[in-house]
Order: C-alpha cells, then structure tokens, then sequence
C-alpha cells in the first residue's frame, strides 16, 4: 500500500509539474505540495535514492549562488544531482526538484543532493532525510518579520543538526556561524578569508553579531571583510575565528573575482566580494566531495551570473546589469559594487513587500544608501518602481538625493522605460525578489528589440531622449 | 540657525528593523528647516545627563539586550520622569516602549520589572502580531492618520484610563490586538510598536517632535518642507492596507 500511496503523489508531482510548465506559471513549490499531502514521508523515500551524498546548504546570503556554482562543478565532473533552482527553498520547493528528478516509480539512482534550503525550514527538512553535510554561509537580519528574531533560527538550526552525524561546513568570520562548534559538538569544517586589500578596519554597517555570544562582551575586529564578516575576537573569553581547513587569498574583485583557495589558482566573471565567499564556499564543499582541482578550476571559470545574480544586458548599447537585493547587506553589497564601475549611472529600484520578499521593508533604513548620494557616485538618474516605490525614494531624499534626480513609477515596466531612456553609460536594475522576474523578461524584451533594430538599420541610432 | 543634540540611547544593544530611519529623518528634516543636528550615542554605563539633550530616542532590541538596558536605566530613573514631565521630546519604539511600564514578559516566560514610569504592563504571546498598519490619531484637535509596520509578541494593556493611546486602529494589531489602542502618547513622549521608518513617512509626528524641540528653545516652529515623496509612501502603504 505504502508503495502504492508513494507512486500516486509522484504521479500526481510530476503531472502538476508538467501542467505548470505548460501554463507557464512558475510551479516550483505547488507539485512538491501536492505529492507531501499525498504522501508526507515522500522525501524520506526518494532521497534513499541518492548515491553520494546530499548537502543542505543554508544561511542568509549566498545560498542560491553557493549551490549553483557547486552544480555547475558537479555537472562538470558528469554526476547527476538532484538541484532545487532559483529560490525555490522550501520544503514544497526541495520535494518538487526531487519528484522531477526521479522517475515514474521513485527509483531513479542518482548521485547528488544540493539542496538550497531556507533557514526556518532547516529542521522540517532534516527531520525527513539525512545529509552528510549542512553548510552555513552567514546570518544576517532578513525577513525577520517571517520568523521573528535572528536568535531563535540560530537556535531552531542547532537543535536540528544536534545529536546528528552531520558535519557541518562553517563560514570562520561569521561570529555568529562559528559558535555552532561548541554548541552542538559537530565535526566542523570551515572556510574563510585572508586579509584582503577590501577589507575595512572600522564598519558602520549592521550590528548583529558584534556582541559575543559566549560572554556578550562586544566583540574587537582586527579588520571587517564586509558586515560582521572579518577577523575578530572576543576579549572577555577568547572567542575568536577558527582554525580555516579552506583558506581564501589574493583577492582580486575587478573587472572580474581572482583568487587563491588553499593552492586552487580560481577566475570567476562573477562581481562583488559576496560572491567571491559563495565561490569559496562552493569550493571547499567540492574538496570536500573529492572533486578535483582542475575540474573546479574549470567549472568556475565557465559560470555566468544567474537571474538577478549581476545579470548583463545589452540594450541599446548600453550595459544594464540586473541585481537582486533581499536585505541591507545585499544592497550594501550591489551598490558598492555599482560604485567601483566609472561613467554616469541611472539606477532603477523595484522595492516589493509580497510575503516572499519579506513584507517589512525596514531594511532599506538600514542600508548604506548615503554612498550612492556623493558627488563621486556619478547618478543620473534614481527610478523607484513598485509596490513600496514611495519607501524607497524616501530612503533616497533622506540620504541626500536631490529631489530632482528621484522619480517614481510604481508601474515595472514603464519605471524601467523611465529609467533607460536617461542617458548614462551604465544603468543598473535592481530588485527584490518578486519583482526580479518581471524585471527580467522586461530587459529580455528590450534586449531583443535592441538586436533586432540594429539588424535592421544596421547601425544602431543614438538615442537623443533625455531625461525630462 | 541653532544646535540641537539627539541623545540615541544604546544604540549598539537596541537597534533592530531601520531604527536609524527615524533619527536620519529628525537630523535630516532639522537641516532642512535651517538647524544644525547632531546625534549622540549613548552607551552603557552610568547617569546620562538628560536636560543636556533636545529628544531622546531609543529602539527595539532582543531579550537579552533589552534586560541589560533595564539595568542601566534605572540609574536614570529620577531624571527621566522629571524630564518628562517638563516636556522633553521622548521617541521610544518596540522594546523600548515596554520598558516604560511596570513589566514585560521575557521568552522564557519571567515578569522582568520595567521602570514603571507608567501604569501598563506588558505580556507575551507565542505568536507574534506582524504586518501593515495604519493608525487615526489627532493633534491640536485635528485628524491624521500614522502608517507603519508592526512585528512583536508583547501585548501590552494599561492599567491607568487616563492613559493616552498615540492613535486608534484602523487596520492592523496594536498595543495587544484587542481593545483597538496603539502607542502611548504622554506630553511630548511618544512610544509605539511602530518600529523602522516611522517618522520618515508621517511628516506630522515628524514635525510635532521637532516643533517641540524648537519650542523648548525659543524658536517658532514655521513648517513649510515639501512633503511630496512623504505623503505618498505614506498613501501608498495606507492605500496597501486599506484597499
């Protein structure tokens, strides 16, 4: 019966699966819950069937980023995996990649797991399978008003993984990653970074995770790689980064990310110090599957920026580069990155607060928008766009902004419109989550439109609008 | 063009959810009316000389942190009554609203005594009081509406009927999702679950505290800030909940 009652709620996944691509509408989490209605242990039994290993990989940022480029290294390598994409990272989401990756009768062998898996669903999900290693990438506050505070999903993740076999993989500068250590008795791998020119010695940014959480003394920072990420040390206890198995080095971050990882010589087209922690911590879990050196190498260096992931269209001969922005550190991070690039810029922000963006938008008071607001930042142009457009070109005045350069349209399509007909160099879209595949397809059309008037007219007109 | 000083008390233990918005919009509107404003952080450790400050504000926090704040504030207690009720412009949010009343109740369940400045307690609820919401509230018998965000599990009741809500529900949870009252409005304190952006986006509570401090300096206040992008996030968030 129990085999019976596991073949329908496959049947049934893989039908709404199809149903959903058909119709078009994302379908990412509604088969997987379907199929866990139909039969609640389905993930149990389908990951029995994965070979190797499987990995869970959680945490604030990065999480998305961090599996990819560990399956494009996978892939490389010829396994087949089981992957759950594009922030599908609820327990519906992961149930869903597996249905797809199996067959009819739920027996497909398969090597690896890589499951993106959102912090509060940790433990739901490791009540149904077992992985061999859970990598934390950071905390920092986001959406905190799903789950309400920082501190209780730390806990709600350590409860999980106790009395587990499970090792865990560590981000070392993270001081409120690396006490997981003491807390669970775990075997811990962990990966950080060497000094880097980047780094700063004081930081203004964020403020979790500066208090010890051993004595609650404020914790010394030698120096900050960005927020509370650097080299620090608690001087009531000692508390202080551990020992790294997988040390990043001589950083380099433009125009593309260079690095040294242990002795892996590593070249990515990705942007932003973030992305150069979600590389090495791709890497340290490829090591840690006992890929090989050049297959890595090659892997990340072929690796393009996914939707939202600093995505680059050509649009009028112009670069518009698409940034998907969760939380303050994430938009910390995109618009530093915005600022090391030269020219005249135009900005476009889409600020929603639907339940998967998370419905509070506080965070932008906590981003470091005064950075973009100096005469150095060379703006043209702020376009806020969507349903909190008015919060964010608020955010902008009180940083400064001059009114004039502010403009508001809730509409996406006719904000990004507004926005690429100033002419700058360079524009950048940036976007919360629900919004970031609108964006998307909007800048997909225009890209094509660009190429085909171009083919047309075989030179492409300069644009005479300016911004009015 | 005069000075004014903001006292930010703890802001390294209480700072949760863009606190920082409503002192960056207190600093920033000031400036704009022609004043110079500075900021002081305030850390733990010893008496805080409050007659020195022109608004003192303080945020939310977790558990742990706000025990420790308790802790300090007691050494203050006198003086901050007094300041109070001489007038002194007062902003405090979340945590730091629970703190004014005899307790609040602690995740683990423990009644930790609160500075009793006023006559309400506070208890706590497993499931937290989230979203969008929008408040009718009046000033110099006239009507206006706050729009904010609220996230907390404390429900707080008073205990004292004289005391004054900041506004009444229109839409949303408030002191403790039932008897339809937010904040607490006292002189010139306000204190609310409202936490982040508050003032940003209601230019009226905005320019009640800084006509306040200018008052209390001598200075007439005269208004006259374009409010274009305020109001419309504030319609726009009112719109959301309202429909």
């Amino acid at each position: 019966m129990k085999k019976i009652a596991l073949i329908i709620a496959i049947i049934a996944g893989k039908l709404v699966s199809c149903l959903s691509r058909i119709v078009g509408t994302g379908g990412t989490s509604l088969p997987g819950k379907i199929a866990l209605k139909l039969y609640p242990q389905i993930l149990n039994h389908l990951s029995a069937n994965i070979s190797e290993e499987i990995f869970v990989v959680t945490g604030t940022n990065g999480k998305t980023t961090t599996t990819n480029m560990l399956a494009g290294i996978l892939k490389q390598k010829g396994y087949t995996f089981v992957h759950n994409r594009a922030g599908a990272n609820m327990i519906t989401g992961i149930t869903t990649a597996f249905i797809r990756a199996t067959n009819w009768t739920g027996k497909r062998q398969i090597d690896y797991a890589l499951l993106e898996t959102d912090e509060a669903n940790v433990p739901l999900l490791l009540q149904q399978l077992h992985p061999r290693i859970v990598l934390i990438t950071n905390f920092f506050s986001d959406q905190l008003d799903r789950y309400g505070e920082l501190e209780t999903i730390i806990n709600l993740i350590k409860d999980a993984v106790r009395d587990t076999d499970i090792e865990l993989v560590l981000n070392a500068d993270d001081p409120l990653v690396t006490h997981f250590k003491n807390d669970t008795g775990l075997h811990c791998w962990y990966y950080g970074f060497d000094d880097t020119k980047y780094d700063r010695v004081l930081s203004e940014e964020g403020r979790e995770g500066r208090f010890c959480v051993f004595c609650g003394q404020e914790l010394y920072y030698q120096r900050f790689h960005y927020a509370q990420l650097g080299k620090f040390s608690c001087p009531e206890c000692g508390n202080k980064n551990p020992e790294r198995n997988f040390t990043a080095y001589s950083l380099n971050l433009t125009p593309k990310i260079e690095m040294k990882v242990n002795d892996i010589e590593i070249s990515s087209p990705y942007q932003g110090f973030y992305n150069a922690y979600n590389i090495l911590a791709a890497v340290s879990l490829a090591k840690l599957a006992g890929i090989e050196d050049e297959i890595i190498q090659k892997a990340i260096a072929h690796l393009k920026p996914r939707a939202g992931r600093m995505e680059q269209f050509n649009i009028d001969n112009r670069i518009v580069t698409l940034i998907l922005v969760k939380n303050s550190t994430g938009l910390n991070q995109a618009l530093s990155a915005i600022n090391t690039e030269p020219g005249r810029k135009t900005l476009f922000l889409a600020l929603n607060d639907n339940v998967a963006d998370g419905r509070d938008i506080s965070w932008i008071w906590d981003a470091d928008i005064e950075q973009m607001t100096n005469l150095n930042s060379n703006l043209e142009a702020i376009v806020c766009s969507g349903l909190r457009s008015g919060d964010m070109a608020l955010r902008f005045k009180y940083a400064d902004a001059p009114v004039d350069l502010i403009y508001i349209e809730d509409e996406l399509q006719s904000g990004v419109k507004k926005a690429l007909s100033v002419a700058t160099d360079r524009a950048y879209v940036l976007s919360t989550y629900t919004a970031l595949f609108v964006c998307r397809d909007i800048l997909l059309k225009l890209q094509q439109e660009s190429v085909a008037s171009t083919d047309r007219f075989g030179e492409k007109q300069n644009s005479s609008e300016s911004q009015g | 063009m005069a000075e004014f000083i903001i006292a930010h008390l703890y802001p390294e233990l209480m700072n949760l959810y863009g606190d920082r918005g409503n002192i960056i919009c207190l600093q920033k509107r000031l400036e704009w009316y022609g004043h110079n404003c500075c900021v002081e952080a305030i850390s733990p450790g010893g008496q805080i000389k409050l007659n020195q400050y022109d608004l003192v504000f303080m945020g939310g926090g977790s558990d742990r942190e706000q025990k420790l704040v308790v802790n300090e504030l007691v050494h203050n207690y006198n003086e901050l009554k007094l300041e109070i009720e001489v007038g002194l412009p007062v902003l405090f949010v979340g945590g730091a609203y629970q703190l004014l009343g005899k307790y609040y109740e602690s995740s683990d369940g423990v009644q930790v005594p609160g500075l009793n400045l006023f006559n309400f307690y506070t208890e706590r609820e497993k499931n937290r009081l989230i979203g969008n919401i929008v408040l009718a509230a009046s000033l110099h018998g006239r009507p206006f509406t706050v729009a904010g965000f609220e996230n907390h599990s404390g429900r707080t009741y008073f205990e004292d009927e004289d005391l004054k809500a900041l506004g009444k529900v229109i839409s949303g949870f408030g002191n403790n999702g039932q008897d339809g009252q937010e904040g607490l409005w006292y002189k010139n304190l306000l204190a609310t679950y409202l936490h982040g952006p508050l003032l940003p986006k209601n230019p009226i509570l905005a320019d009640f505290l800084i006509e306040t401090m200018m008052n209390r300096k001598g200075i007439v206040f005269k208004g006259g800030l374009d409010n274009c992008i305020e109001n419309y996030a504030h319609e726009q968030t009112k719109k959301k909940i309202l429909g």
